[in-house]
């Protein structure tokens, strides 16, 4: 795009920009570090997610109040404005998965004893990997403003749902067959929660790129498919 | 015209600044003014090329574009200013209520009473405040000298200007400042009851307090008139217009509600512009 005729105003929307990939890069590295914690039982690993996660959360508020001085100092127009909107709203969304991670990793801390269900494990693993490429890619598509790739990210978390579906009903079934699993099993209940819904925010992430690129919002309702709400596994005894 | 009973009790927003607004979309409401394939001509330079646009009844429409554009041209053919000029013409319709003013015929006098203007440098004449109102009003009307300082209370109420000056009425009017001055202008044309009011750049030579009140007034006076403001500032055009026109080289590339073109305008050269990437 042709620049500004005062430069630093592309400065301003630049460093913006750059901001939202340093978030990124670093919510990237705490949920990998998260669910390594999880899964290998560090507690020293998660103790360095919640501190990490505190670098976010002040990343998000320079984000915050470098676009409220850019929008009271440039009044950003059209493009820009929705550049400027956009980059506040992918930064809570970041800010948002960052929390999610920590709130793994805290579990981590609590949850003291070698994990007995490598099974739901491998389920909680194959889940992250997929959130995981879908926040890389809405990334690379947040930094190249690609509406397809974000598009793709939109309409690619019914997976997710997917397995997070079936690891509802698993860990369901853990828990009536031996109450002493009730525990654990209730936190990778919530450790799954929490990565499933940092796929929602990935598609908030790429509904925010669509309206950043085309100045209008995602007409139709996202495909959905977490059905855990109104999954019910009846006690048979 | 419409009602003048609200005239004066009108009581200012809390914020100086009226809010922008979307408007209806471009098409759905009625056309005071419709300008079609309007070309114009000082000499042989050319500088409106086959424009078409309207002037939507009781809205605000900001007209934008670099210096040169034609915005201004636009503007002075609209009360035929220009025939003041000699090698000046236009070519194309521009209607009002469906009768074409570039026609031969016309009466002129009559044109600028129904079409006000307000220039870019306030120009009171160099008479009295009172008399700077009453003499547009006696042109056309010889109205009795109590009716007559009626329509000049009237007037000055509606351009926002009445308290400060109703102990000075017989003060010359260039004693004012540059922001009264021209909210008298403004009064003055708002006093010969026209229907439509062209404010070509009203705030250019203002500082930030008179320029906020005069677009508190022109977002009042839009409930009684047809507004047309020609303005190179485009958060301006963005805080009172209902519809902006974009004009480049003498062309208008773009018309639209306001909300759509300072947020999703369609055509590149009307991004590029106001989003300062221009040239």
């Amino acid at each position: 795009m042709m620049e500004h005729t005062m430069k630093a105003f592309d400065a301003d929307l630049q460093d913006l920009s750059r901001m939202i990939a340093e978030m990124g890069g670093l919510a990237e590295r705490l949920i990998g570090d998260a669910v390594d914690a999880l899964s290998r039982h560090d507690s020293e690993l998660a103790q360095s997610v919640i501190v990490l996660d505190g670098k976010i959360d002040s990343l998000q508020r320079e984000v915050e109040e470098k676009a409220i001085l850019t929008i009271a100092r440039r009044q950003p127009m059209a493009v820009d404005l929705r550049d400027v909107v956009g980059a506040l709203r992918v930064s809570n969304d970041l800010e948002r998965i960052g929390d999610l991670a920590k709130n793994i990793a805290k579990r981590v801390i609590v949850l003291d004893a070698e994990l007995p269900l490598q099974k739901v494990m491998r389920g909680v693993e194959h889940m992250t990997e997929l959130v995981l490429t879908q926040i890389k890619d809405v990334l690379d598509s947040f930094a190249r403003r690609d509406v397809g790739k974000a598009l793709a990210v939109w309409r690619g978390d019914e997976e997710v749902d997917a397995v997070n579906n079936s690891l509802f009903r698993e860990l369901l079934t853990y828990m009536m067959e031996d109450p002493r699993n009730i525990s654990v099993c209730i936190h990778l209940l919530f450790c799954a929660k929490n990565i499933e819904r940092m796929g929602d925010h990935a598609t908030n992430i790429a509904e925010s790129i669509y309206y950043m690129v085309e100045g209008r919002t995602l007409p139709d309702e996202r495909p959905k498919g977490d059905t855990t709400a109104s999954t019910n596994v009846p006690y048979v005894s | 015209m419409s009602s003048m009973a609200n005239i004066g009790t009108a009581v200012p927003p809390p914020h100086p600044m009226p809010v922008g607004r979307s408007g209806d979309a471009v098409g759905t409401l009625a056309e005071k003014v419709s300008v079609r394939n309007l070309s114009f001509f000082y000499g042989d330079n050319k500088a409106l090329k086959s424009v078409s646009v309207a002037l939507y009844d009781r809205k605000v429409t900001a007209f934008i574009g670099p210096s040169g554009c034609g915005k201004s041209t636009l503007l002075r053919i609209l009360n035929r200013i220009y025939d003041l000029y000699p090698n000046q013409r236009a070519e194309g319709e521009v209607l009002l209520d469906g009768k074409n003013i570039l026609a031969n015929g016309q009466d002129l006098n009559l044109l600028r009473a129904r079409i006000g203007m307000v220039f870019q440098k306030p120009t009171p004449f160099p008479m009295s405040i009172y008399e700077n109102i009453a003499f547009g009003v006696r042109l056309y009307e010889r109205p009795a000298r109590a009716e007559l300082d009626a329509r000049v209370e009237t007037a000055l109420r509606r351009a926002a200007i009445w308290d400060e000056v109703k102990d000075k009425l017989h003060a010359n009017g260039l004693s004012l400042s540059g922001g009264q001055q021209q909210r008298l202008c403004i009064a003055r044309t708002v006093a010969v009851k026209p229907e439509v009011i062209l404010l070509d750049e009203p705030c250019s030579a203002l500082d930030p307090i008179s320029t906020a009140k005069i677009e508190e007034l022109i977002d009042e006076l839009k409930d009684d008139y047809t507004i047309a403001i020609v303005t190179h500032n485009m958060q301006q055009a963005a805080r009172v217009s209902d519809y902006t026109a974009f004009m480049y080289l003498g062309e208008l590339v773009e018309f639209d509600t306001t909300s759509k073109m300072f947020t999703t305008p369609a055509d590149r050269r009307t991004q590029d512009y106001i989003t300062g990437r221009f040239g």
